[in-house]
């Protein structure tokens, strides 16, 4: 794995905070005030059913969709959306990147462009068990693939925060397992991890904290026990809490 | 506070973006498939060419003025490039578009924005590989000239690399509007349509205002196909390729604005406008900057060189008007031989049609149609012929100046030869296609290097 400056990084202190960020299509808010904070090394969940926003709002984070209102803000400096693709890198779903390329070349790729060194592109790709199909075109790969795929050009870049979309869809659960490890070892390392789940029993088992979404709104936000005590669950799954809430 | 900012722009390293964009056309079908088009396309039009070239070359063996009319820039040069213009103009989107559309359409565009290169640094990578591509697709037209070479044809250097520089500057030109069209349409189909919508729009201007005077003539010259006809008269215009090159830049640029998804489309207009401005103003700068460079080894664009460093002397005003309409085919003949040259020779020359529609339809009443009024300075003389012959000694004489004596060995002795290429159709239809599909085939294996670097590190 590529370490990050494990230094700088600090658990308690907030990296990234979204303040008020709205998206509008129409009439139809997809995004409603959505605000939110993590840490250095945290992996926060934006948890919800299927159309509750939250690839909208990933991408209106990140700034590939504008948003109508709204601040990201970098250690308390704002940071805007033209200059957000320094401090975060998103992996959107349902994407085959480069379909006709050999897996091993959409890895070199990147690894060039972020000046990776070959024992550092090994790692990863032995992280993220890509090892078995290098040598295959990116179209002919399963989805489970083309996952652990997106997964390793994201633990490519630098940057300080992923910002991953449904990055478990299409693991059977002990793939599913293994991924969380890798994303658990690289947090472990400093790196902050924003990830957009729709099954909340992955969530549940990948996820410091959470942000439950739902028609565009946030309806709560915090850490398992945070969020058991807002709802009086005391033993309350991540899915009964979600139902209390919504 | 810590910077947020791990790679800027200035840090990415080009090397790899360049590289994926050239492994991404070269990946895709539609260029192999636009090579094995090419190749009897131009195969057809070449062995065409040189048998019509070779039947002109007989007849002329006994006539040294006719020979002297053979110049394989118009006999061999012009038509076989004439069938890769066309399939520049019909294929070569399809080949542009997809340096783009692919990742658009597979979403991964949405990583390439992210990383850490401008917008423009993209496109400008993009257009580097539509220029690799443009090369791939000529293998077969210079293929071509190295075959007329083999056979014992003459290639004047000049203006086969002013032909070659025109048809560049017209592919690029195509391959420009075909990025910006993937930029802007939501899929490759819809970008097809744009850009063939321009490209074959414009082809159908050129045809249908062709030699029609006012707006439809002005209208007629931003055809695309306009930008090739200088080159292929073996001028190399500074004007022209000033315009072309600022247009291609311009849609670039435009390419540029477009490009980032998460830009709203009001700002995206905003930014277009200086972009579109600059465009205007590039089609615009030919028909401003009037220099340019006879290229042909026959000097058809000139006058004698004596006669050329004489008219370059003559510094008053010429106002030339001409008592003809365009559409006449005596206009064309005076246009080509006489105005044209007369434009380029001379600093300050203009020329004014002042023939009606209804002149032309009463000329058998109407005696002044068909006059050319040449006025130099406070001297003014009329004559209605369309020939240098008896032009330019009606200048000298306004000017009161001395014709310059002729000068010995200045004519062009043409290059005749009697030749067939029926045979390298073979090379045409069977080896040039079997060789591109040969390296087709070589282009799709794995990287067996990479493989083995990173199978090797982990071990």
């Amino acid at each position: 794995m590529i370490p990050t400056d494990a230094a700088a990084h600090d658990k308690s202190r907030e990296l990234l905070r979204v303040e008020e960020l709205t998206k509008r299509y129409g009439p139809e808010t997809a995004v409603a005030h959505v605000s939110f904070s993590v840490a250095a090394g945290e992996i926060l969940g934006i948890v919800g059913p299927n159309g509750a926003g939250k690839t909208t709002l990933l991408e209106a984070l990140v700034g590939l969709i504008a948003a109508e209102q709204g601040a990201a803000f970098w250690c308390g400096e704002e940071l805007p959306p033209p200059r957000r693709k320094e401090a975060l890198f998103y992996l959107p779903d349902g994407i085959w990147p480069y379909q006709d390329r050999f897996a091993i070349d959409v890895m070199t790729f990147f690894a060039r462009v972020y000046k990776r060194t070959d024992a550092q592109t090994a790692a990863t790709i032995n992280a993220v068990g890509l090892t078995p199909v290098l040598g295959k075109r990116v179209h002919s790969l399963s989805k489970g693939y083309n996952r652990r795929l997106l997964l390793g050009l994201g633990l490519l870049t630098p940057h300080d925060v992923l910002v991953m979309d449904e990055p478990f869809d299409g693991f059977d659960i002990r793939q599913t397992r293994a991924i969380i490890d890798v994303i658990r070892r690289e947090a472990a390392r400093g790196r902050t991890f924003i990830l957009a789940i729709h099954q909340l029993a992955d969530a549940e088992r990948a996820c410091d904290r959470f942000l439950l979404l739902a028609g565009g709104k946030v309806r709560g936000i915090g850490t398992l026990g945070e969020l058991r005590a807002k709802t009086a669950l005391a033993s309350g799954s991540l899915e009964e809490i979600f139902l209390a809430l919504t | 506070m810590r910077s947020p900012e791990p790679y800027r722009a200035r840090e990415a390293p080009l090397a790899p973006l360049l590289a994926k964009e050239l492994a991404e056309i070269v990946c895709g079908r539609a260029l192999w498939t636009m090579l094995l088009l090419v190749c009897p396309l131009i195969g057809y039009s070449f062995v065409q060419a040189v048998s019509l070239y070779g039947e002109a070359s007989a007849s002329a063996q006994q006539s040294p003025v006719l020979a002297a009319s053979l110049s394989p820039l118009d006999g061999v040069l012009v038509p076989t490039f004439g069938a890769f213009y066309v399939a520049v103009t019909l294929l070569f989107p399809f080949v542009a578009i997809r340096v783009l559309g692919q990742e658009k359409e597979s979403g991964a565009l949405r990583l390439l924005v992210q990383l850490p290169h401008r917008s423009s640094t993209l496109i400008l990578a993009k257009l580097a590989a539509v220029l690799a591509a443009w090369i791939l697709v000529s293998i077969p037209a210079v293929s071509a000239l190295a075959i007329w070479v083999m056979m014992g044809g003459h290639l004047a250097a000049s203006e086969t690399v002013n032909l070659l520089f025109g048809h560049l500057l017209y592919g690029l030109l195509v391959g420009a509007i075909a990025l910006f069209a993937a930029t802007i349409a939501d899929s490759s189909a819809t970008a097809a349509i744009v850009a063939l919508a321009v490209t074959i729009g414009s082809w159908v201007l050129d045809f249908t205002l062709a030699g029609h005077s006012g707006l439809a003539a002005v209208v007629a010259q931003l055809s695309l196909t306009q930008a090739l006809r200088p080159f292929e008269q073996g001028l190399l215009s500074a004007g022209l390729v000033l315009g072309v090159t600022s247009t291609i830049a311009g849609l670039s640029a435009l390419a540029s604005v477009w490009l980032p998804p998460g830009v709203p489309t009001q700002i995206k207009c905003t930014r277009s406008v200086p972009c579109a401005l600059a465009i205007l103003l590039a089609l615009c700068l030919p028909t401003q900057i009037r220099q340019s460079v006879d290229v042909t080894e026959d000097r058809r664009n000139s006058f004698p060189a004596a006669d050329q460093r004489l008219l370059a002397t003559l510094r008053l005003p010429l106002i030339i008007k001409v008592n003809l309409v365009p559409e006449d085919p005596r206009y064309a003949d005076l246009q080509r031989n006489v105005l044209a040259k007369l434009d380029r020779a001379m600093p300050n020359v203009s020329i004014v049609v002042v023939g009606s529609h209804r002149d032309a339809a009463s000329q058998a009443v109407n005696d002044a149609y068909g006059e050319i009024e040449y006025s130099y300075g406070a001297r003014s003389d009329i004559n209605r012929s369309t020939s240098p012959r008896e032009v330019l000694p009606l200048l000298y004489g306004l000017a009161g100046v001395q014709p310059p004596p002729p000068a010995p060995g200045d004519e062009y002795l043409g290059y005749p030869l009697v030749a067939t290429a029926d045979a390298t159709l073979f090379w045409f239809v069977g080896g040039l296609p079997l060789l591109i599909a040969g390296a087709w085939w070589w282009s799709r294996r794995p990287p067996a290097k990479s493989l083995l670097t990173y199978r090797g590190a982990q071990s």
